[in-house]
């Protein structure tokens, strides 16, 4: 049963290992885009004190954090649903003997073990030739609290992902929400900046939105700035945009099916 | 005569390119906010951030907006005339550019100028606002500090076109248009902060070897009166070279043009 997605999952690695120079370029893009926001926090924060609360440990390892983070949550290959039921090629995953939402979470899984992969070569890299010095967590229990913050932040943009794709059951115009995700996600996930950066009305409102839990919730517990209360509403937060996004992906499924006349090549 | 020539062309092809990206309104309206967002935010963080330091590596509040206000000109300038050039890919592999190449005009001018995106003038309008709304609180400006600004605002305009005709010749010898255009647009990100953030040898780099500082920071350090004349007549050396090289590695393209498409 398992095995099937197992396959996808290589699939999607093997994919991208045959178009490399492409991803290569990608991942190349993704430490300049890096670069500009290590460097200008490096440059605003004093050595030995702080900006915001974070000294210049907390922030760089901030900013290395969420680009860590970023090719593990934000890797996904559901930009391609949108096509698929454009094209009708949707009608052949219809009658084939798996779930269609498993199908792509494990092109997901794919995607993300090579970002992963590509991040931890390239940081290595950074580390190397920056030598920031960063802070390393060293309460398990934190670690976990982390690894379940990350998970939380996975299945929601993937849920996120797959409703953006079925645009394309009204629309063929699927690119353009997305690309308003993708200047949303940049700024309001923290992967630019820590969200408290804001004043304490912004940050409540931020922390309201489910991008929030993408990359700041889970770098915040990583370095130890989250209460347990506040840890504990961040996950109750993170669990009703699950749950309501869930539901949402059901109902837009069921709905774009009926409308879905498997038009296309 | 012919000046006016192409430009009703390119009037006619733009035309016809606004009527394509306003077919859906719902398309056109997102993508024009995601546009917003991402000149807002940024702008938002910049000034949460000087807000708490007071200057970023040694520029002051409107210096910054200043720098930022230009960097967004010279950003979405090109990306408004030369957005044909994100569409050559498939004018190349689709065989479409046999047919471009029939028409009486220089082979270059369509894939350039073939179709301007018009959701690009509201971010252009916010720029030149901007500029001209920091500009009135920088410190004393002259007559000649202005002059030398446009001069090298043109200057980094001249950087783009030959950057996105570097892409356009790559496009044609190895039909990737898409990762260089975007490779493109990521490396002059990093002017959207003064390039004396940036530590050795990256800004050097990217000041003279990918000229990202020289097209993005030099008008705005001109205008601040912090460009000496050397500074100006090496970048307008760049400027200059770079046109000249990539016109050069344009017909040296279209030479090895094999016209095989599916």
């Amino acid at each position: 049963m398992m095995n099937k997605y197992f396959f996808v999952i290589r699939n999607t690695w093997e994919e991208v290992a045959t178009y490399r120079f492409n991803f290569a370029m990608w991942r190349f893009r993704n430490v300049l885009q890096l670069l500009t926001v290590y460097y200008l926090w490096l440059v605003v924060t004093p050595v030995n004190g702080s900006i915001f609360g974070y000294s210049q440990s907390l922030i760089l390892t901030y900013v290395l954090g969420t680009a860590f983070l970023s090719s593990i949550v934000l890797a996904t290959r559901t930009q391609e649903i949108g096509e698929n039921i454009n094209t009708g090629e949707l009608s052949k995953f219809l009658i084939r003997p798996f779930n269609y939402f498993g199908y792509w979470f494990a092109r997901d899984v794919g995607d993300k073990a090579s970002n992963i992969a590509f991040a931890i070569f390239e940081l290595s890299f950074l580390y190397f030739i920056l030598k920031p010095s960063v802070f390393i967590q060293t309460d398990l229990a934190t670690w976990f609290f982390f690894g379940l913050a990350v998970g939380f932040a996975v299945v929601l943009n993937f849920l996120i992902g797959c409703l953006l794709g079925m645009v394309g059951f009204w629309s063929s115009d699927f690119w353009a929400p997305r690309f308003i995700f993708f200047n949303l996600v940049a700024f309001l996930s923290g992967g630019m900046f820590p969200l408290d950066i804001f004043p304490k009305a912004v940050v409540g409102f931020l922390q309201s939105l489910p991008f929030a839990y993408f990359l700041y919730f889970p770098i915040e517990i990583y370095l130890g700035k989250l209460s347990a209360e506040q840890i504990f509403a961040g996950f109750l937060t993170a669990l009703l945009w699950v749950v309501a996004l869930l539901f949402i992906t059901k109902i837009v499924w069921v709905k774009g099916l009926k409308l879905y006349s498997a038009q296309g090549n | 005569m012919k000046k006016n020539y192409y430009l009703k062309i390119w009037w006619m092809l733009t035309a016809a390119t606004s009527q394509i990206t306003f077919q859906s309104r719902f398309g056109a309206v997102l993508f024009l906010l995601g546009k917003i967002f991402r000149f807002a935010f940024f702008f938002f963080f910049l000034v949460a951030l000087i807000t708490k330091t007071k200057t970023i590596a040694g520029y002051s509040f409107w210096q910054i907006v200043f720098f930022y206000a230009t960097f967004n000109l010279l950003d979405t300038l090109p990306q408004f005339f030369f957005r044909n050039v994100y569409r050559f890919r498939q004018y190349v592999v689709t065989g479409y550019f046999d047919n471009l190449l029939m028409k009486p005009l220089p082979a270059l001018f369509y894939p350039l100028f073939g179709g301007s995106d018009m959701l690009d003038i509201i971010i252009l309008f916010a720029s030149v606002g901007m500029i001209i709304f920091s500009a009135v609180h920088l410190p004393v400006i002259t007559v000649g500090q202005s002059l030398i600004y446009f001069l090298l605002l043109a200057n980094g305009f001249l950087i783009a076109a030959a950057f996105h005709i570097f892409v356009l010749s790559i496009g044609i010898l190895t039909t990737a248009v898409d990762n260089t255009v975007m490779l493109y647009r990521d490396l002059t990100q990093m002017g959207r902060v003064p390039i004396e953030v940036y530590q050795e040898p990256l800004r050097g780099l990217i000041t003279f070897l990918v000229p990202v500082g020289i097209m993005m920071t030099f008008p705005s350090k001109a205008m601040l009166g912090l460009l000496s004349a050397q500074g100006i007549f090496i970048a307008l050396i760049v400027g200059l070279g770079l046109f000249l090289l990539s016109l050069r590695f344009w017909r040296y393209a279209l030479q090895n043009y094999t016209s095989a498409s599916r």
